[in-house]
């Protein structure tokens, strides 16, 4: 268990020592600030449009574009974009020591190949955890900072007006749980990346299988019903649920759970590839 | 005993890679694990450090089951199989840390003391994409011995390396035999590297080992030290030598003077003809290994 933790050590530190670790980070510091300061000085377009069908039954006084709202509305990203950044290192953390031979040199050390794939699995995981979180916080951060604070105003079955406070707890958990779903695309891309010793292909692989699953996910054709829950991007809405009122845990509870019976999958599956991978050759 | 295999074997498919093979390698020595490409020699290596599984048979580090307590058994074993890849994105230093790591830990001070080893020192802090091959390859040494271990496998470690290179690499193996007191075992397919740097030997073809023992013995055994010696009348050096005792025998053939006889005693030879009046104008040490070697393989071949 302590040679496990020293790996993942060890992987973390690999991971965040390529330089295409840092493109989602550089992409989120550059962009987030950039939104949150054209929201700032142009407004939130959003806000007029749906307010708008509302202004007959409601009058509203001040403003309720916020950081908050903005931060919730960027949220959205973590559909089909922000997984981008998540496959870019997922899909290359065993496919790049495939291509480059490390793992020969790796293996003459005490230390299983079992423990190995492990060890890479936990480092993806704390990379998918800290870019997802970094997101957040700058999200929430740079929105409170630049565009203001305030109460957080969402549709939910109609509207919900949810105080600063609760907002931010909500944010938080909504974050967490979009770190696990992010964590079922690396699982696919880590995959993948056991399978081959190129990372091109478990990057466009994911990204293909992420595209096709959305496009059967949103389809609605009835006979399309049967596939929807082996899809795991039909879970992965998750993330938008703690701003439901009540929250609803239940819910919650059994999407992460599908999550997670797809990434302990995709992990065993990777395992088993591992185990056999001949790489010598 | 350092090292034992029984009957270790490995096939792929319908071929034996490697067959029955038993060998026995003890504390102190440079073991030369010799054979042509293709002989079986990595698949051994790989075989030993646990990349591969054996297809039959076992093979024991330190007395203890490599198998069953292979952790703790590479725990003492520091390896270079064939091309040593690194990170290359990162220092040389970091390399050596991480790896060191695996195998309990190591500090600054002994990464900085194997670097000055493979006199790697002052490129310390350089990414190794900066270092040439036979950096790398000296790298690769410096991995191995981190951990002070007691047994060095190295296969073919000086594959690529210019002439300076692949001196500088001999002699550090002999280095870290007679100065650090290391086991070293020496996969190669050059019969010179063995001669020139190896206590022992083993030789290997098509997967199956051919003979096994220390080197100098096995050259006496077979009769292959041979010094050529080109002088103006080798029919009365032939007569000057006769009571020499270390020589073992004495061959003709126009104006040379062929002695079989152990290296060691060549300098009291050369020495005797010249005092007593011989022209000596040339002194060739025959790669004896080579004929030894050949002779073993075509052997092998024939069987």
């Amino acid at each position: 268990m302590l040679l496990i933790i020293k790996a993942t050590k060890l992987e973390l530190i690999k991971i965040f020592s390529k330089w295409r670790t840092y493109i989602g980070f550089a992409t989120v510091a550059v962009l987030i600030p950039l939104i949150m300061w054209l929201v700032r000085k142009y407004g939130f377009g959003l806000e007029n449009q749906a307010l708008r069908s509302l202004g007959d039954s409601f009058e509203f006084v001040g403003s309720l574009a916020n950081g908050l709202l903005v931060s919730y509305y960027l949220m959205n990203v973590l559909w089909v974009h922000f997984p981008f950044f998540i496959v870019l290192v997922a899909g290359d953390v065993m496919a790049s020591e495939g291509a480059s031979g490390t793992y020969r040199l790796w293996l003459t050390r005490p230390i299983g190949r079992f423990q190995v794939i492990t060890s890479k699995f936990l480092a993806t995981f704390g990379y998918t955890l800290a870019i997802v979180l970094f997101m957040g916080l700058c999200s929430i951060g740079l929105g409170l900072l630049i565009v203001g604070g305030g109460d957080l105003f969402v549709f939910d079955k109609g509207i919900l007006i949810l105080s600063q406070g609760d907002a931010l707890q909500r944010f938080l958990l909504a974050y967490l749980i979009a770190a696990w779903a992010q964590m079922a695309v690396a699982a696919l891309a880590f995959m993948f990346s056991t399978w081959t010793n190129n990372s091109v292909g478990p990057i466009i692989g994911t990204y293909a299988v992420i595209v096709v699953s959305m496009i059967l996910a949103v389809i609605k054709i009835p006979a399309l019903e049967i596939i929807r829950p082996y899809l795991f991007v039909s879970y992965f809405d998750v993330f938008f649920m703690p701003f439901s009122d009540p929250i609803p845990w239940g819910e919650i509870g059994v999407s992460l759970l599908k999550l997670t019976v797809f990434i302990l999958t995709f992990f065993g599956i990777s395992a088993v590839s591992f185990l056999k991978k001949d790489i010598c050759t | 005993m350092i090292l034992r295999t029984v009957n270790l074997s490995k096939r792929f498919g319908q071929r034996w890679a490697v067959t029955d093979l038993n060998l026995a390698v003890e504390p102190g020595q440079i073991f030369g694990f010799l054979g042509p490409n293709g002989a079986g020699k990595s698949t051994t290596i790989r075989m030993l450090l646990a990349l591969i599984k054996p297809s039959r048979g076992s093979y024991e580090f330190f007395g203890q089951d490599a198998h069953r307590n292979s952790a703790r058994v590479l725990r003492k074993i520091g390896a270079l199989v064939e091309k040593p890849d690194f990170y290359l994105y990162l220092s040389a230093a970091r390399n050596l840390q991480m790896l060191g790591e695996l195998s309990g830990g190591v500090s600054r001070q002994r990464i900085a003391e194997v670097l000055e080893i493979v006199k790697l020192r002052d490129r310390i802090g350089d990414k190794v994409k900066n270092y040439s091959h036979g950096m790398r390859q000296r790298l690769g040494i410096a991995q191995a011995i981190l951990n002070d271990p007691e047994l060095i496998i190295l296969d073919e470690p000086t594959t690529g390396l210019d002439p300076v290179g692949i001196k500088e690499i001999r002699e550090l193996i002999v280095s870290l035999a007679r100065d650090f007191g290391k086991t070293i075992f020496l996969s190669s397919h050059l019969l010179h590297e063995v001669e020139q740097t190896c206590t022992h030997m083993g030789i290997i073809d098509n997967g199956r080992l051919v003979v096994q023992g220390a080197v100098h013995d096995l050259l006496k055994a077979t009769d292959f030290f041979v010094t050529e010696i080109i002088l103006d009348d080798p029919e009365r050096a032939r007569a000057i030598l006769t009571d020499e005792t270390r020589i073992d025998k004495i061959t003709l053939a126009e104006n040379v003077l062929k002695v079989h006889a152990p290296d060691e005693a060549r300098p009291e030879i050369i020495a005797r003809l010249v005092q007593n009046g011989l022209k000596i104008s040339a002194v060739i040490p025959r790669t004896s290994l080579e004929d030894y070697y050949l002779a073993l393989v075509q052997h092998s071949d024939g069987q």
